[in-house]
């Protein structure tokens, strides 16, 4: 196959492959789109639009709310309360903007990014592997006219300046072919000379490029492979409570498609106490933020063994293969609610924490008639005025505890309507009133109903996960950096140590010539470093003794040397 | 010392210190860098500017140091390393890319007289991060992880590195579209080369015309062929000022400062957006990024005639951000391995996760277009510039104005 110059004008290159004729009729047309698409994808050119289209998309994920992430967020964009107002935001939901990453659009575009990578692969791995099975490095006809030279003169044989260079070369690490004289006189009247030629760079280059793009796959097959074997569920414990690890547990379930249940060790969790401080001191730096997250746990193993151990942001425990993290916590103050003597709720709430500073949750008592409801907003920090009246404060540790809540009765609609557990519909609640409490006191609302908030204690949200693939990932990550390394440092290099004996002093002169495929700058310097050590290993001298430079070199390139169109690249792929 | 002495001295080390020293290292580097230039019409001796930039350079390393005395002397003070907040990243962004650029520009690649441009960089970067100071503190316990101090300390860097990136960027398209003007003006047609006129053999002689990877091949890169060729280089040439007029006239100060302009306002439109500044305040910062960078842009081609080829610049910006991609690609996965501690997923698409993918891709589109012929020269060269805005997009918008797991910017 002839080489192409991609340099040179068009005209010059012969045409790469004659366009296959497919015959005529729907089959040849079917054909012909096949292989237009297939050469349209190898272009690089398509794989920097596909970047481009990629990085588009991303944009827009950047940008817009996402509906897995944030989904109240793109709600509130939907209905037109924030956000560009509903119109942009049809838009945006037309191209699918709330969930890029699982649209459609995404999901092509992604499949035609590895078609493309595996049309570019395909022939790169081909030539990459002829080369490796059987380049050489090529010698030289005339070493003096390389883009580097430097000469020696040393009082050396020839061959054993050819040993000591080659020797030299491979303890640097280059592939070395010592090319011997051929003639009994070692004259060769025709051919290249006896030499040394070394090359370096030349695989692992290219080699790290493709181990780079190919990492790509399995970071593809990792993921797959991840959604479906992988497993995570939440769960919010109060202190002093405990769970076990069974899929009726949580309170969100969300296996992969293989993940089987009999996976589940059954282990069991026990929340002792959950410590959480803040600096306090409101005129130190960083006042108000928090300083410790931490729960001290007690887990019992599936095989029965108990360990004590804490869990904190950074720290997840690892129990029986799966993780526990730490996600969120809140305030969990345990209400009773009485209707004409009789208890009809009694539970712990899991306040979560607002933007306002407070925590809101909800009491739901379906058991009464009518229902009751109550809205709660429990605020950490409320002390009293002179008045003997809370105050509420955003403070959030839980020095002077408040429960402000507003009752409702009526009808809750519970399983009828769409509702979390800190929210009430109240469409078809009646208000009936408020009232304060603080912990250990109770309230007569009226009506026989009497509320009671006898305990303060937190709640932890807790995040149990398991996920197989992640040697995978890391694997896969590990590739792709063991690749990048060499695909962009490491440098092609040829040299080519040509050692001639001087027939009027006697003398052998050995001419060490280089020339560089990336990064000449550096060459110059690696270059001088081996005809030093070369020159002290034979006992040389520049040659001319003078020092003066040789005829000047580089400027008419001698066969295979010099800068030809394949000399070009500083190619990252 | 006391913590608030402690503080007080970090401020004053970063205020009017280090920024003042990069200022001056900037000032005298680059007058350094017009004096050698202005060797080609004193060849005897010793190069006139030789000894002021050995000065600059000193300055510049003094600079460095008095930052990281600064960076010690806050660590001190707040008890942990300084990469906590915005103020504190921007901050060792400047660092580490003032950093990176001298030992490249000096120790590797042995280009000093680029330094300045280095240093003009960095001060801009050291007085951006005081829009966004913040006291010396404690930081949030999720933060406090030598996890963080992994991922962060190699994104900083790899954001720094990225910087001078777009720097060699940046005065590689002025340098190309000033050879492009200078060969125009000599009626010498460019064809379709797509890596500038600094090919054309009669523009600079000596540097080999098919040589795409670089103009600093030239062995003796001295003088001829860092700076504008003098004047007896042949009857083509033009006197040395006319040639640096022509240079500079091919830029047209009013598009570039426009241009500049438009290009900063993708980015600082985040002051005006941010939920915590006022309307005013955040249009008064906007607008000082904008004009500041402008006013650079100016400065930067007053000096075009005095930069080296624009190959030579290409090949500078490619080596630099070659390197940040790799810090770049590490930081990320430092960053999922941290999540995947810390938030229990290794990747969930958080507003900061899309914008650090978005980058990478960016500069991914770099590396790509540079090795592909068509889009290698200008065309790779805008798509960096491009990617150093999404850069710099993820780095304020996504702290400043995004919610997610990432609002971290202690500004509030």
């Amino acid at each position: 196959m002839s080489r192409t110059d991609s340099a040179a004008p068009p005209e010059a290159n012969p045409q790469v492959r004659p366009p296959r004729d497919g015959g005529d009729g729907p089959l040849g047309f079917v054909w012909s789109s096949v292989v237009m698409g297939w050469r349209w994808l190898v272009r690089m050119r398509t794989a920097l639009y596909l970047l481009g289209l990629l990085g588009v998309e991303t944009l827009i994920a950047t940008i817009v709310p996402q509906e897995p992430n944030v989904p109240a967020t793109v709600d509130a964009w939907r209905a037109g309360t924030e956000g560009p107002g509903t119109a942009v935001s049809g838009l945006i939901d037309l191209i699918g903007g709330y969930d890029v990453y699982g649209s459609p659009a995404f999901l092509a575009l992604l499949l035609l990014l590895f078609l493309s990578l595996t049309a570019c692969l395909i022939p790169r791995i081909r030539a990459w592997v002829r080369l490796v099975r059987h380049s050489r490095p090529p010698l030289t006809r005339n070493a003096g006219r390389q883009e580097v030279v430097a000469r020696l003169s040393t009082t050396r044989e020839v061959d054993e300046a050819h040993r000591s260079a080659a020797d030299l070369l491979r303890g640097s690490r280059w592939r070395v072919r010592v090319e011997e004289a051929r003639g009994a006189d070692g004259v060769v009247a025709a051919g290249p000379p006896p030499q040394v030629a070394a090359e370096k760079g030349l695989w692992s280059r290219e080699g790290g490029s493709l181990l780079f793009h190919l990492s790509f796959y399995v970071l593809l097959a990792a993921i797959v492979f991840g959604q479906l074997l992988s497993f995570e569920g939440q769960r919010a414990v109060v202190e002093g409570e405990r769970f076990a690890d069974t899929p009726v547990s949580y309170w969100t379930y969300g296996p992969g498609r293989w993940w089987s249940e009999a996976s589940h060790s059954g282990w069991i969790l026990d929340l002792e106490q959950f410590h959480v401080d803040w600096v306090r001191d409101p005129l130190a730096p960083g006042a108000g933020q928090p300083t410790l997250f931490r729960s001290d746990v007690e887990v019992t193993h599936g095989d029965g063994s108990v360990e004590q151990t804490v869990i904190e942001g950074n720290r997840p425990l690892v129990v029986d293969g799966m993780k526990i993290h730490q996600l969120d916590w809140g305030y969990a103050p345990f209400v009773q609610v009485e209707v004409d003597g009789e208890l009809v709720y009694e539970n712990f709430l899991t306040a979560t924490a607002t933007d306002g500073g407070h925590f809101r949750a909800a009491v739901k008592a379906p058991a009464a008639d009518p229902d009751v409801g109550l809205s709660v907003f429990f605020y950490p920090y409320a002390p009293d005025n002179e008045a003997g009246e809370p105050v509420p404060t955003g403070a959030p540790f839980a020095d002077d505890p408040l429960l402000l809540f507003q009752m409702f009765r009526g009808d809750l609609q519970l399983g009828r309507t769409a509702q979390t557990i800190n929210e009430l519909d109240t469409s078809e609640l009646e208000s009936a009133g408020g009232a304060w409490l603080r912990p250990g006191a109770e309230v007569d609302m009226g009506d026989g109903v009497v509320v009671r908030f006898v305990e303060l204690r937190r709640w932890v949200g807790f995040q149990v996960s398991a996920r197989p693939q992640i040697p995978y990932l890391l694997l896969a990550s590990g590739l792709l950096l063991a690749g990048l390394w060499p695909a962009l440092y490491a440098y092609r290099r040829r040299l080519w140590v040509v050692a001639e004996r001087d027939a009027s002093d006697g003398r052998t002169i050995v001419t060490v010539a280089g020339r560089a495929f990336q990064r000449p700058q550096t060459f110059d310097d690696e270059h001088a470093a081996l005809v030093e050590r070369l020159a002290r290993q034979l006992d040389a001298t520049p040659y001319p003794a003078d020092g003066a430079t040789p005829a000047p070199v580089g400027v008419e390139p001698g066969p295979g040397g010099g800068r030809g169109p394949d000399a070009v690249s500083e190619e990252m792929t | 010392m006391s913590q608030d002495q402690l503080a007080e001295l970090s401020r004053l080390l970063y205020s009017p210190v280090t920024l003042l020293l990069y200022v001056s290292a900037a000032i005298v580097c680059l007058y350094s860098l017009t004096t050698r230039a202005g060797l080609a019409t004193t060849r005897s001796g010793a190069p006139a500017g030789a000894k002021l930039q050995r000065l600059g350079i000193a300055l510049a390393w003094t600079a460095v140091a008095a930052h990281v005395a600064h960076e010690i002397v806050r660590g001190l003070a707040q008890d942990r390393l300084p990469l906590g907040n915005m103020f504190e990243f921007t901050s060792a962004m400047a660092l580490t890319g003032a950093l990176a650029g001298l030992i490249y520009l000096t120790i590797v690649r042995k280009k000093p007289e680029l330094v300045g441009f280095v240093m003009l960089g960095a001060a801009v970067v050291v007085s951006s991060a005081m829009l966004t100071y913040a006291d010396p503190g404690p930081l949030m316990p999720i933060l406090d992880t030598w996890w963080r101090t992994f991922h962060v300390s190699v994104i900083v860097t790899a954001a720094g590195i990225f910087t001078v990136g777009f720097l060699f960027n940046g005065l590689h398209l002025l340098r190309d579209t000033a050879e492009r003007g200078l060969a125009a003006a000599r009626a010498v047609p460019t064809g379709r080369s797509t890596v500038g006129a600094a090919h054309i053999k009669d523009l600079a002689p000596g540097v080999p015309g098919d040589d795409l990877d670089s103009g600093a091949r030239n062995p003796d890169e001295a003088l001829s062929g860092r700076v504008a060729p003098d004047e007896d280089h042949g009857s083509t040439s033009l006197p040395v000022e006319a040639e640096r007029r022509a240079m500079r006239t091919a830029i047209s100060p009013l598009k570039l400062a426009v241009g500049t302009f438009l290009g900063t306002s993708t980015v600082s439109w985040v002051f005006v957006a941010t939920p915590t500044t006022t309307l005013s305040e955040g249009l008064t910062r906007a607008l000082t990024v904008n004009l500041t960078l402008v006013a650079v842009a100016l400065i930067a081609r007053w000096f075009v005639p005095f930069l080296p080829q624009a190959s030579t610049l290409d090949g500078l910006a490619y080596r630099t951000i070659a390197l940040g991609f790799f810090a770049w690609t590490f930081g990320v996965i430092a960053g999922a391995m941290w999540a995947e501690q810390s938030w229990g997923r290794f990747w969930g698409w958080d507003p900061k996760e899309t914008a650090s993918f978005l980058t990478w891709i960016a500069y991914a589109a770099y590396l790509h277009a540079r090795a592909t012929r068509g889009t290698r020269g200008r065309g790779a060269a805008w798509i960096g510039i491009g990617a150093f805005a999404v850069l710099m997009f993820t780095y304020y918008a996504v702290n400043l104005v995004f919610v997610g797991l990432h609002s971290y910017a202690g500004l509030s």
